[in-house]
């Protein structure tokens, strides 16, 4: 690799190239990017910029939104063409190349379509405007809690920056953290908007350091942040913030149910999209004996081939070596004392280019409330556990997406019910499913808006 | 003889070996040395008048600085002095490692170091005749003191905000972020006040303060219709930020650093004439005050433009405090020609991007 790609903070006043810089690597280790790391005064003037801004017309923004995901989809992008941006985005996350077209499709379709999907959150009573004809009867508008949104990126699908699109189409100024693991995707997406139609001072991308970080929300109204446990713990009690965390998604198979009928949805749950999503399945919860369930999983997930992740045909996430080393530690030390089907010998396999991906691994727990269940890894990692109706819906607490394949009425009315399940598929529906304008972890609409009653003449 | 060489300005450029066997005579004589330093003698595995003949020797010693602590600051001053030496003040360190270290300043000693400092400031271009208001640490802390006399020096008075760091240092690690924020807060509402009302033509802050005053317009839009130069010391400071002042935010304002400690009984200055991709770089006035960037696990000096870990050391007649292994990390620069020590750049604590320990979860 001999020039680096830079990917500049992109501030209020245009792009800056910070003499503080990190070196991204690729998942073999040599240097790919250089990423700006702009300091504390950077970000504070900047979100004071973000603040004093106007925010876009509606038609206006629509149309420049559905303009920069076509854009950020098929062009060229400060000088960068569309199978280049994939092609090292897959190098330097390790996300499949195919993963990659995918999400960038996804993000497209979402940058079309965020105004509308954003509506599905509106409440039946409101109404965008005082001028709708409603307000002359008196009705509830619905209007944004504030003016500016910040996210803390993930970096683990490029698909994560599809939902903060929702914000611009509702006309908040958007202040993007990347994550240093895969800081071009929003670099691309950001740089996209403001070819289209948005102002330097109401979209930026601002790359910080750890200590920087918390400025970005500081300053912001409302925020979004991705993280583990410990984030969801920080920010449990303000209300300005919306965690994204471990998922924990779940599938359960009561004993009314035939679990061979429904084997490639399992097997498709766990390992979709390279097993690194929120939605894929942590665990598997069968009523009866969860051995066949186990060995069946393990056998369908043995096949998967072991593939850099530009190959057209990866399916798994590559990782640096020490990366990749330092996960199968964490899983081995996890999985002590369950029954191992898959992975038992530990689960990195390394690549002829110095990278590594994490194989499959399959553990059979005795216990519904054993611990592992919730431990939820970036690789097709899944944990078979007995269920009984004593158990009943406590274990499926903190689930983001719970597929529940059973007869059972009466307890399909439980686990609606139980709003720490967050989405309940019936049936054989995947635990990775989406649709727009159905909500990932309720609608984001319901976050960053509110209602507010208007009476007029 | 000793004397003399121990009593020139710091400006000057003894023999830095020869400055230091004068000083380990004055130290470690009975007629001359402090009760503390001829007591702590008695547990050295070496003889400090005989051994110690060079900078690089002073690293025999153990790092003592902890002993401050506890020890009475009479039995800190040299013999040498007389019976009544003349004290400018106790200062002590920030205390944010549990109990402060205290350091006994005298009047021959601080004469020479602002004398010194002040002419880092004329050469920067800093002006004279005017008001200073002083947004640091005050009370025990010597960075309050320093901006009184760097005032009264210059022709001006100083105006000054009650600052104790080692409250926000509590507030901090209890978790407690908001009331550190409400504090700071305070602090720079307490700086306004005297922006809006008084004449200044300097300040003197901490980057973290500065960076508060800079989010509020109002201020922002004072300073720079009033203030002249900016001296900032006490944390750190980067590049990035050095230019976004000096290019965008006080554009027309001198900005300057100090690195100090009180555990130096004084500061360095910032080297003059850096461009903008320079990083702030720190002349310690050696061999007065000399600094090693150094492996912490070698204790072996780390090579120019690499980063270690600072070792300090004060030599002067007024104390002797060698050997001092700071937190700080900083880049190893060479010094001005003919300047013992290294120089310091980047004086920072450790960047951390994200937590580097595996976190259950896909993000």
């Amino acid at each position: 690799m001999t020039d680096p790609i830079y990917i500049d903070a992109l501030g209020a006043n245009g792009s800056y190239r910070a003499r503080s810089r990190l070196t991204v690597s690729d998942v073999a280790g040599d240097p790919l990017v250089e990423l700006s790391l702009v300091p504390k005064l950077f970000v504070s003037r900047t979100m004071s910029a973000l603040r004093k801004a106007d925010t876009l017309p509606l038609e206006e923004r629509l149309a420049a939104l559905a303009k920069a995901g076509e854009l950020f989809a098929t062009g060229v992008v400060d000088g960068m063409s569309a199978a280049d941006y994939q092609y090292t985005v897959s190098r330097m996350s390790g996300t499949p190349l195919p993963i990659v077209r995918e999400a960038v499709q996804a993000i497209a379709r979402s940058a079309a379509d965020a105004y509308r999907s954003a509506q599905q959150a509106r409440p039946v009573g409101a109404v965008n405007d005082w001028r709708d004809p409603n307000a002359r009867r008196g009705t509830a508008t619905w209007i944004r809690r504030g003016d500016v949104f910040a996210v803390h990126a993930a970096g683990n699908h490029p698909g994560v920056h599809s939902l903060w699109l929702e914000a611009i189409a509702l006309g908040y100024r958007v202040a993007v953290r990347p994550s240093r693991r895969e800081p071009l995707t929003p670099y691309r997406l950001i740089s996209a908007l403001r070819a289209s139609g948005f102002g330097d001072d109401q979209i930026v991308l601002l790359p910080t350091d750890y200590a920087a970080a918390d400025e970005i929300l500081r300053q912001a109204d409302l925020s979004m942040v991705y993280g583990g446990q410990e984030v969801i713990d920080k920010y449990a009690a303000d209300p300005t913030v919306l965690p994204n965390g471990p998922g924990r998604s779940k599938i359960l198979i009561t004993a009314d149910s035939d679990w061979r009928d429904h084997i490639d949805m399992i097997v498709d749950s766990i390992s979709h999209q390279g097993g690194t999503a929120c939605v894929n399945t942590t665990a598997v919860f069968v009523e009866g004996d969860p051995t066949p369930v186990a060995e069946a999983i393990a056998e369908r997930l043995s096949a998967i081939p072991s593939l850099p992740p530009e190959d057209d045909k990866a399916v798994l996430t590559a990782y640096s070596l020490e990366a990749a080393k330092k996960i199968e530690g964490y899983l081995l030390a996890k999985a002590a004392g369950t029954k191992t089907h898959l992975g038992g010998d530990g689960v990195v396999d390394e690549l002829a280019d110095g990278s590594a991906v994490l194989r499959p691994a399959v553990h059979q727990l005795d216990d519904p409330f054993a611990e592992q269940a919730g431990v939820e890894l970036a690789f097709p990692c899944v944990w078979v556990a007995p269920w009984t109706r004593e158990a009943g819906t406590a274990v499926f607490k903190d689930t983001l997406v719970l597929t529940a394949v059973t007869k059972d009425e009466r307890l399909l009315d439980d686990l609606l019910a139980d709003p720490t399940i967050k989405n309940l598929y019936i049936g054989d529906h995947p635990t990775y499913w989406m649709a727009p304008g159905v909500p990932h972890d309720a609608y984001l609409g319901e976050f960053l808006m509110r209602t507010k009653a208007v009476i007029r003449d | 003889m000793i004397d003399n060489i121990l009593d020139l300005p710091v400006g000057a450029r003894p023999d830095s070996d020869e400055f230091v066997r004068a000083a380990m005579e004055w130290h470690f004589n009975p007629e001359t040395g402090s009760a503390y330093w001829l007591r702590r003698a008695k547990t050295l595995d070496f003889d400090p008048r005989a051994d110690v003949k060079s900078i690089e020797d002073l690293a025999l010693f153990p790092n003592i600085i902890n002993e401050l602590r506890d020890v009475r600051v009479e039995d800190l001053i040299p013999r040498g002095y007389g019976p009544n030496p003349d004290v400018v003040g106790v200062y002590e360190s920030g205390g944010t490692t549990g109990a402060p270290k205290r350091v006994v300043v005298l009047r021959d000693w601080w004469d020479r170091i602002m004398a010194w400092m002040n002419a880092g400031l004329d050469a920067a271009g800093f002006p004279r005749n005017v008001n200073w208001l002083a947004v640091m640490p005050s009370g025990p802390h010597i960075a309050g003191e320093l901006t009184t006399k760097h005032a009264a020096d210059r022709g001006g008075i100083r105006f000054a905000v009650d600052m104790d760091p080692r409250w926000v240092k509590k507030l901090i690690a209890a978790g407690k972020a908001e009331e550190a924020d409400s504090y700071a807060e305070h602090l720079v509402e307490q700086a306004a006040f005297v922006l809006r009302t008084q004449d200044v033509g300097v300040i003197m802050t901490t980057p973290p303060l500065l960076e508060r005053i800079a989010r509020h317009d109002d201020l922002v839009d004072l300073i720079n219709e009033k203030v002249e130069g900016i001296v900032w010391g006490g944390a750190h400071m980067d590049a990035d930020t050095r230019y976004l002042y000096r290019t965008e935010v006080f554009p027309g304002v001198r900005l300057r650093g100090g690195y100090g400690s009180t555990m130096i009984l004084g500061g360095t200055n910032e080297r003059a004439d850096l461009t903008d991709d320079d990083p702030c770089i720190f002349d310690p006035p050696a061999p007065f005050i000399t600094f090693r960037v150094v492996d912490p696990d070698t204790d072996h000096s780390v090579g120019y433009g690499e980063r270690g870990q600072v070792v300090m050391n004060h030599v002067s007649k007024n104390m002797l405090l060698p050997n001092n292994l700071e937190r700080d990390l900083a880049t190893r620069v060479e010094p001005p020609a003919g300047q013992a020590g290294d120089s310091v750049a980047d004086v920072s604590p450790v960047a951390r991007f994200d937590d580097e320990a595996v976190i259950e979860g896909v993000y």
